[in-house]
């Protein structure tokens, strides 16, 4: 047991660790939240901004004439009309819009506001820029080249901040190691993809605005926008509305509220900007990778004895929180582990890319991928279980790291042992040699094989950075009518720290948690406060509530101890009243009578409590040497996965994570903290990566970077240690992003358990393992020289064109039959909507479609026809809705690849908006149910100026249709007996997205069990999908071997392109083994009917 | 264009200065029911799923034209003036939400499941839990808001 409140004890704490309604849950249930968005003010205008199109480039002309012409549009902006002030969190070096330069695809260049979105993402079209196109610097390597363009022409070399240090002896510590263990780790750039993007409206009142932003860090934002729009900070008044998720991604370092603050000052109207989806990935600041060198010594018996790290992190072109992030990643990891001695060297290095940040973990995630991975090398070299090497070093309260962070509260071994137990780790680990499996060259038909890993991680409460003071300061008042109102500049951004703080308040003044209220910050009104970032909220602002409310609830007694004539020491205040410590319930009085008496009467006062907290913690030098917090949290997180080495997938089994952040004020809120956590750690693991091309993802959107979902989760075990910080309010510290902290690493450490392959550059991929387990069926591998993408959104932002905004607003029309819509297709300049989904994709990828006329298919009666007629034939009119598949038990009955290819695309909400026609008009193989239809033989009939014909699917893949023609209805017949079919749809990031490769087959069998007929289909990896009638298998008994050999054919048929889903090499392997499975499958199944 | 379509049980019409406006603008903008949230835009995210004539939608993805006539369902419509439904109660319960900005879409794809299938097998939950993102909780909460969701149902079913 750790050491316990000495005044308190557990029992008396009646509001503090209990699970209390949270303060914001119902409005954001009933949809009352009012986020940004939401917003709406009279007259308010609507703002779009110009990106550059370029990574480096020289501004050579801005026109902005024909956009300003443009009716509706009040106000353009450009950095001409700027203060040409740079701003900063630490390296002001930002432009509000760019000066001469324009440094990454994104950078903000000119914004139009105007009176509705549509006007004003149309008049940012028409602003005509002539870029001077410079050299750029496209990764560390090429920015740290001799001679490497210059990112700023002031910073040479793109060196933007570097530090070293040694603390102890590190050449003697290494000397004196039994065992080194060395290594290079890559980190990735993650972003925060809050679902609610960055946005602000701002309102001009003279000299002074007023700006509702989803800022997590109102005061921090107050005090740089003052900075870029050349105003004091008192004339900026920063509202919080409320925030849909942060992550450090909103903590005022992008320059959206203050473009939207410019314009509301040149429109004289107030105006709102919201990013797109698109410019969040483009435009905001996600987390900084960095190659991390980290060499361990240690000695025989498990003792760590030396450390030391290199590091150069990407900053890109802007610095932000960059550097205080550099600092964290060098040195704060080594207050997790009993080293004697550490030396490193950072380097932040500016890069022609979208500007790096703070992101939950602050550069942590990225030194724990590193070290934590090198610990588990080391253990294998030691051959010491890992969990034991762990805790053998772990440090303990009382300890100093080299940096001076003291270490005072400290259950880092119980959270091992609690990680351990929760994931079995002992019994798991019983037939297993110490140290690592290594299983060899994977061999075919190899079976998935497990592994454990475990990773964990120190943070901190709060971080000096700011300036010298850590602070935060709150009110805390109590009304007549007994209730209390916390007033702080500290916000929600969904932690719940809104409800602890209420708990704090309560459980301090002696009130029932429902009786205190708190507001919104709003820095006209509230104390100064730093804001949600470092893990500080918790521990600093509660603490500065709690003082608040101490001295609110000293007021209170001295008030009762005049009314109720007895001394104050007598008094306590319980459950709303005040009265006598011991005495009887009559001689209770009611909290608000007691104020309403000590304000109402003459030279009454009001009960009003001032509280503050500074962390004591120290200011650390250039070189990072100081106590950065007042205290600090730690985290055991252990993962077991399977691998399949036949694809190299990885399957998250199961993770348990275990944080010591001192008293648990609210466990529901922690819990969700740490679940939360755990998900992006599992995102930044294995899910959350673009493809690149000259300096921008390819298709910054939701389709090619998915996050994870609820099927993406494994199973979770959250705990928390039993542990308690003295100086704490209630014993409690921070927990906001040691959750995510050594997820990656754990993940990492167990996939290398499982399979002997170690991976060291983020992310984790199917295909690095699948490539390791398998150099040799890469060794021909011919790799293409990349090409630049083709079209879609690539080719959009590259002609700097960033909206999509469309030409003009089309007509619609419902048609009332086939040959209606036919009629308007043949007019050429109309298109058909159906169920809304490529629809849609068109508009966001593309910007819109050239059609003047939007016809709907879906009011044609006979397209919403479905069928299955006497002789078994399924027709499916192109306006039914791929739902009804799923609804239809027949199609379970009979064509089961169908009913495989409704479960693949995902969830009712896309089955009911994918129609027929929609998902086989485009004629796109990569789609779920033309492939199964193609393997189950389906036709389709179009119709067109010339009347209709059925064609065979597979050569209406061949033939395509004409522009005039419109898919009206599929049809396959019903299988014949003994038939099996089955589809397949890989996706390599085990997360719902377009497939890395989908493959279907059908298999009938004679009544002698031989072969009759089997065909195989593979779609995403060709322009047409590949269709394979495996006729030498026809008469053969068949078996698993016989059918994967049948189709080693497949990897010579495929032409896979490289892209996000795997390369061309990787997806002609999948095509093979996914081709082989689904044949087997087929083959199954067969066997059953 | 004018379009008429039920909206929360009330008849609504709005004007549509363009044929290619989304329902997810036409909720947010001209009738402000700003419950319903724009997240991607490309129907990947579900914050903007609302039910329309019994069935969960992306707003986002959906032509406003394309609703006349259609009867459809926001997270404005679910809770009655002294009560909420008793699938808003549940993720108040179980605290199965941080940020909230994607709760609305949750709300409605968990109601959307619940009414066609009272008793969904924890397999359905999951893949309808997995149609909206949620970038903060992890998802273990919302999993178990659906099961008391179903519980308060049943408790008032039996009342």
């Amino acid at each position: 047991m750790s050491p316990r409140d000495p005044r308190l004890g557990t029992a008396s704490l009646l509001v503090v660790g209990k699970d209390v309604p949270r303060t914001d849950a119902v409005p954001k249930v009933t949809g009352a939240a009012q986020y940004v968005a939401d917003l709406h003010l009279p007259g308010m205008l609507h703002a779009a901004v110009l990106r550059s199109p370029h990574p480096h480039a020289r501004i050579v002309s801005l026109d902005v004439s024909a956009a300003a012409a443009l009716p509706g549009v009040k106000s353009v902006v450009t950095g001409a009309d700027t203060a040409r002030r740079k701003w900063g969190a630490f390296r002001p070096d930002l432009y509000p819009l760019a000066i001469e330069k324009v440094r990454y695809v994104g950078d903000e260049v000119a914004a139009v506001a105007a009176a509705d979105p549509e006007t004003a993402r149309a008049a940012v079209d028409r602003i005509l820029v002539q870029y001077e196109v410079l050299p750029a610097a496209l990764s560390l390597d090429q920015a740290l080249a001799p001679g490497a363009p210059l990112v700023h022409d002031d910073t040479p070399g793109n060196v933007a901040h570097q530090f070293g240090f040694e603390r102890g002896n590190v050449d003697a510590g290494f000397k004196a190691a039994d065992v080194v263990v060395e290594g290079t780790w890559e980190s990735a750039r993650q972003w925060h993809t809050a679902l609610e993007t960055i946005g602000c409206v701002a309102k001009w009142d003279g000299g002074r605005v007023t700006m509702w932003c989803n800022t997590q860090t109102p005061f921090l934002a107050r005090g740089r926008y003052s900075i870029a729009l050349g105003v004091p900070e008192s004339q900026v008044r920063v509202i919080q509305t409320e925030v849909g998720g942060g992550f450090g991604g909103k903590s005022g370092d992008d320059n959206a509220s203050v473009i939207c603050a410019l314009l509301a000052r040149t429109s004289g109207r107030p105006v709102k900007l919201i990013h797109t989806r698109e410019e969040e990935f483009l435009a905001s600041h996600p987390r900084m990778p960095m190659r991390y060198w980290v060499r361990l010594g240690f000695r025989k018996d498990g003792r760590v004895v030396a450390k030391e790290i290199k590091m150069w992190a990407d900053n890109g072109a802007y610095t932000g929180k960059s550097q205080a992030i550099l600092g964290a990643a060098s040195v704060r990891h080594d207050a997790l582990y009993k080293y004697p001695c550490v030396r490193g060297n950072s380097t932040l290095v500016y890069t022609n890319l979208v500007p790096t940040g703070a992101f939950r973990g602050f550069g942590n995630p990225s030194a724990d991928w590193a070290v934590e991975q090198a610990w588990d090398l080391a253990a294998g070299k030691l051959g010491i279980d890992v969990l034991d090497l762990l805790r053998m070093n772990a440090v303990d309260p009382g300890d100093v790291s080299p940096h001076n962070h003291k270490i005072t509260s400290c259950e880092l071994k119980q959270c091992m042992d609690k990680a351990a137990a929760l994931i079995r780790w002992k019994e798991k680990r019983k037939d297993h040699k110490p140290g690592h499996r290594i299983n060899g060259p994977a061999r075919e038909n190899d079976e998935p094989t497990r592994g454990l890993g475990i990773g964990c991680s120190v943070h901190v409460n709060g971080r000096r950075s700011f300036g010298d003071w850590d602070g935060s300061s709150a009110i805390v008042r109590v009304n007549e009518d007994g209730r209390a109102t916390i007033i702080t500049g500290e916000g929600e951004i969904g932690q719940g720290n809104l409800t602890v703080l209420r708990q704090i308040a309560a459980e301090e003044l002696g009130l029932a948690y429902d009786q205190v209220d708190i507001t919104r910050p709003d820095t006209d009104l509230h104390p100064h406060s730093l804001g949600a970032l470092a893990s500080r909220l918790t521990y600093v602002a509660g603490n500065a509530v709690k003082n608040a409310a101490t001295v609110a609830a000293r007021q209170l007694l001295e008030a009762a101890s005049e009314q109720m004539k007895r001394p104050v020491e007598d008094l306590t205040i319980l459950n709303g009243e005040i009265g006598p410590r011991n005495g009887a319930e009559t001689d209770f009085k009611a909290v608000g009578a007691v104020v309403r008496a000590h304000i109402y009467r003459p030279g009454g006062q009001p009960i009003i409590g001032v509280g503050t907290f500074d962390n004591p913690s120290e200011f650390p030098d250039h070189n990072r040497y100081g106590n950065e917090s007042g205290a600090y949290n730690f985290a055991a997180q252990a993962a077991e996965v399977e691998v399949d080495p036949a694809t190299g997938e990885v399957k998250l089994l199961e993770i348990a994570a275990v944080v010591d952040c001192g008293t648990v004020i609210n466990p529901a809120t922690a819990e969700g903290q740490v679940q939360g956590a755990v998900m992006q750690g599992i995102g930044l693991a294995m899910i959350e990566y673009f493809d690149w091309w000259n300096g921008q993802p390819t298709d910054p959107q939701l389709k090619d970077y998915p996050i994870p979902g609820a099927a993406t989760m494994p199973k979770l075990h959250v705990a928390f240690a039993d542990s308690y910080e003295p100086s704490g309010p209630f014993g409690a510290k921070g927990l906001g992003e040691i959750g995510l902290d050594a997820v990656p690493a754990a993940i990492a450490n167990a996939i290398a358990d499982a399979c002997g392959v170690r991976v060291y550059e983020l992310p984790i991929t199917s295909e690095k393992i699948h490539r390791a387990l398998h150099p040799e069926r890469y060794a021909q591998e011919k790799l293409a020289a990349p090409a630049a993408p083709k079209g879609g959104t690539w080719a959009r932002i590259a002609a700097g064109k960033p909206s999509g905004a469309r030409p003009f607003s089309p007509e619609f029309v419902f048609a009332a039959s086939v040959d209606e819509a036919v009629r308007w297709l043949a007019a050429g300049d109309s298109a058909l909507v159906a169920g809304g989904m490529s629809h849609a994709l068109r508009r966001e990828r593309t910007g819109y479609p050239q059609a003047k006329r939007l016809v709907s298919i879906m009011r044609i009666p006979e397209l919403n026809e479905f069928s299955i007629d006497a002789r078994g034939v399924l027709r499916a009119g192109a306006a039914v809705r791929q739902q009804k598949f799923s609804e239809e038990a027949r199609v379970r009955k009979h064509w089961h690849a169908i009913e495989d290819a409704m479960e693949a695309v995902g969830h009712t909400r896309i089955r009911h908006m994918l129609t027929v026609g929609g998902s086989i008009g485009p004629l796109i193989g990569g789609f779920d149910l033309p492939l199964a239809l193609l393997a189950l033989g389906g036709r389709v009939t179009v119709a067109g100026p010339a009347g209709r014909r059925t064609v065979t699917l597979e050569e209406a893949f061949q033939k395509r249709f004409a522009r005039d023609e419109m898919a009206v209805a599929i049809e396959v017949d019903m299988p014949p007996a003994r038939t099996g079919s089955r589809f397949f749809k890989y996706m390599a990031r085990g997360v719902l997205e377009i497939p890395t490769v989908n493959t279907a087959a059908a298999v009938s069998l004679n009544a002698d069990g031989t072969c009759a007929a089997a065909r195989v289909t593979v779609g995403a990896v060709s322009w047409k999908p590949v269709v394979i009638d495996m006729i030498e298998l026809a008469g053969q008994r068949l078996s698993e071997g016989v059918l994967r050999k049948s189709v080693q054919c497949v990897g010579a048929a495929v032409e896979p392109m490289s892209d996000v889903r795997g390369s061309a090499a990787y997806k002609r392997e999948m095509a093979v083994e996914f081709a082989a499975r689904a044949l087997i499958s087929a083959w199954k199944r067969a066997q059953k009917q | 264009m004018l379009v008429k379509f039920r909206i929360n049980g009330d008849p609504a019409e709005v004007n549509l200065k363009s044929g290619d406006r989304l329902l997810v603008d036409v909720l947010r903008e001209d009738l402000r029911l700003t419950g319903t949230k724009h997240g991607c835009g490309i129907g990947a995210c579900g914050t903007c799923t609302v039910i329309m004539d019994g069935y969960p939608i992306a707003s986002c993805l959906q032509l406003a034209a394309m609703c006349d006539g259609a009867d459809i369902r926001t997270v404005e419509g679910l809770a009655g003036t002294a009560t909420l439904h008793p699938v808003q109660q549940a993720f108040v319960n179980k605290s199965a939400l941080q940020c909230g900005i994607c709760i609305p879409g949750h709300v409605m794809a968990a109601c959307a499941l619940l009414e066609r299938n009272p008793a969904p097998t924890d397999a359905e939950i999951r893949a309808s839990v997995d149609s909206v993102y949620c970038r903060c909780t992890g998802y273990v909460r919302i999993l178990e808001a659906y099961k008391e969701a179903i519980m308060l149902a049943r408790k008032a079913a039996r009342k």
